[in-house]
């Protein structure tokens, strides 16, 4: 069974007398040690998503399960308790101004109770985790963004929880702080078996350590999926936008003056699906001219992958061939025009 | 400028008098002030004690007690006064009204102050599983710190003020000096020093609380 099943979530909220759709018939199914992304943009539904997860918002209607317990059965000292099973981490950081870096990951200790000798020691192995063993007697006013979040993961794991909701957790970082977090995120996943949610509107940040994802729009999930299956044939526009936030649109690149000579192949493979160099062996066995106009390759997942745009000229004849040969060999492709 | 022995010695009593008025009120006043203005704060909509009525009822209380002049509230609460300290006249019959009025005054000066801690603040201590005791006295006192010793401070240099009222019922005090011999008997040199008296006296609590506010400032 999962370890975290949603069914038929829905939240209204009333704002000025008018009612508002949140999150409607959200049905879910996250499994125990992965990574799960929620992707959306802004107003989406994402947040309100992630804060039903541990109840800090309540459903209107349907079920969050966790560990098979229905959260709303759960009375206010249980949640409590349940609440310990869970880290959250935030946007923007929340950590506690008026107490050190120290003092903000005990406070976790504090509120279940442990004593503080052994919140002492347990405070110091977490900083360590985390790489801020030297900033304990800091205050959160005089570390960067990075710092803070780590604080905040640190803080979030003392109850040694099995499971990190991330609030977007990045949002609020450069791209190199971004890729440290989420490398520390990966790391801690797989050191302490933990089960991740994060919910972001970058799709940098799911495929760089989302094993699956979920888009969200306007309350609705439109599509969910392996992160690789997702990112190499999005099936909702909504998720295609998101993918070409990665990656300049095709479509905008055919706005411009370029105009192709023959046909546009847009070619997606994973891995190791690729053994033998496909363009070269188009050019070698083929009459064609590929013309390559854009390339990339990813990791997606832990897996590497690469896209390729090329401008098939030729014979018309020639180039059914060649197609011909690209759809034997192990990718999958797509004709643009 | 030179003061006789006499009018020395009222100047003694009436330093001490007011002394004893403001310290006493001021530290009643902090003593349901704040958490009068904690409730305030924790039952308004979508907070940890969310109460409508309750939230409705304090802010009535408190506007219709800020809404009484403070020499006509005096007299409004003579009854009240003479059930707690048995008598209307007097310092310490001065310090029911005193209290009073800074009690209301202090809870929306706290209520401004904590409903400056973020709010995301609150739901991580909600998200590690913190108590609602637990979030007033772990979270939202310590972060509003620097706010709230303001508050105070504006609290007891308005209840100085106020203390210059309590004449009205034989409460003496600096400021009944300043009226009944600098005003209305012509000795200008009892005004001077009892205003400098005064202005040293209000000088100093703001210079203290200063000092604490940036001790404790962290953001």
């Amino acid at each position: 069974m999962a370890l975290i099943e949603v069914k038929g979530l829905a939240k209204v909220f009333q704002v000025d007398g008018q009612m508002v759709e949140a999150l409607a018939g959200i049905d879910l199914a996250i499994e125990e040690g992965e990574i799960f992304g929620v992707i959306g943009l802004s107003g989406a539904g994402k947040s309100t998503f992630i804060r039903c997860l541990n109840r800090l918002e309540t459903p209107s209607s349907g079920t969050v399960l966790v560990g098979g317990r229905d959260l709303s059965t759960l009375a206010r000292e249980e949640l409590r308790g349940f609440r310990r099973n869970m880290g959250m981490i935030f946007q923007s950081f929340n950590l506690l101004s008026s107490r050190t870096v120290a003092g903000n990951v005990a406070f976790s200790l504090e509120v279940a109770g442990k004593g503080r000798a052994a919140a002492k020691a347990r405070v110091a192995e977490l900083l360590e985790m985390v790489g801020l063993s030297d900033k304990a007697g800091a205050y959160p006013a005089q570390l960067s963004g990075g710092q803070k979040q780590r604080v905040g993961i640190a803080r979030a794991l003392a109850l040694s929880p099995k499971i990190l909701l991330c609030d977007e957790a990045t949002s609020s970082l450069d791209p190199q702080t971004t890729s440290s977090i989420l490398a520390l995120i990966g790391d801690l996943k797989s050191r302490l078996g933990l089960t991740v949610v994060l919910i972001t509107h970058e799709m940098k940040v799911i495929t760089e350590i989302c094993d699956r994802v979920a888009v969200l729009e306007s309350g609705r999930l439109v599509e969910t999926g392996r992160v690789i299956d997702v990112f190499s044939s999005p099936g909702h526009p909504t998720s295609k936008k998101f993918v070409e936030s990665v990656h300049p649109s095709f479509d905008q690149l055919l706005r411009g003056s370029f105009r192709p000579k023959g046909r546009l192949v847009r070619i997606f493979y994973v891995g190791e699906t690729v053994t033998e160099p496909l363009v070269y062996t188009l050019v070698k066995r083929f009459d064609v001219e590929p013309n390559i106009l854009q390339a990339h390759l990813d990791v997606i997942s832990n897996q590497t992958s690469g896209t390729l745009l090329i401008d098939l000229a030729g014979q018309s004849g020639a180039i059914d061939a060649a197609l011909g040969f690209i759809r034997t060999s192990n990718v999958s492709f797509e004709v643009l025009n | 400028m030179i003061l006789n022995s006499t009018q020395l010695a009222m100047l003694k009593v009436s330093s001490l008098q007011s002394l004893y008025m403001v310290s006493v009120s001021s530290l009643l006043t902090s003593l349901f002030g704040i958490p009068l203005g904690i409730m305030v704060v924790i039952t308004r909509n979508g907070h940890i004690l969310e109460n409508k009525f309750l939230y409705r009822v304090l802010g009535f209380i408190i506007n219709a007690t800020r809404s009484i002049p403070f020499p006509i509230f005096i007299v409004f609460v003579i009854p009240l006064t003479r059930l707690v300290v048995g008598t209307a006249i007097g310092p310490t019959a001065v310090i029911v009204p005193l209290t009073l009025a800074a009690i209301v005054f202090m809870a929306r000066l706290t209520e401004t102050s904590l409903l400056e801690v973020p709010s995301g603040i609150i739901e991580a201590a909600q998200s590690i599983g913190a108590s609602r005791w637990q979030i007033v006295w772990h979270v939202l006192l310590p972060e509003a710190r620097p706010g709230l010793i303001m508050s105070v401070t504006i609290t007891v240099i308005t209840l100085i003020s106020y203390s210059a009222m309590a004449g009205a019922v034989g409460g003496g005090g600096l400021g009944d000096l300043a009226i009944r011999y600098g005003y209305q008997r012509y000795q200008t040199d009892i005004m001077w020093v009892t205003v400098i008296l005064l202005l040293l006296l209000v000088q100093g609590i703001q210079i203290l609380g200063d000092r604490l506010v940036k001790k404790y400032s962290r953001r």
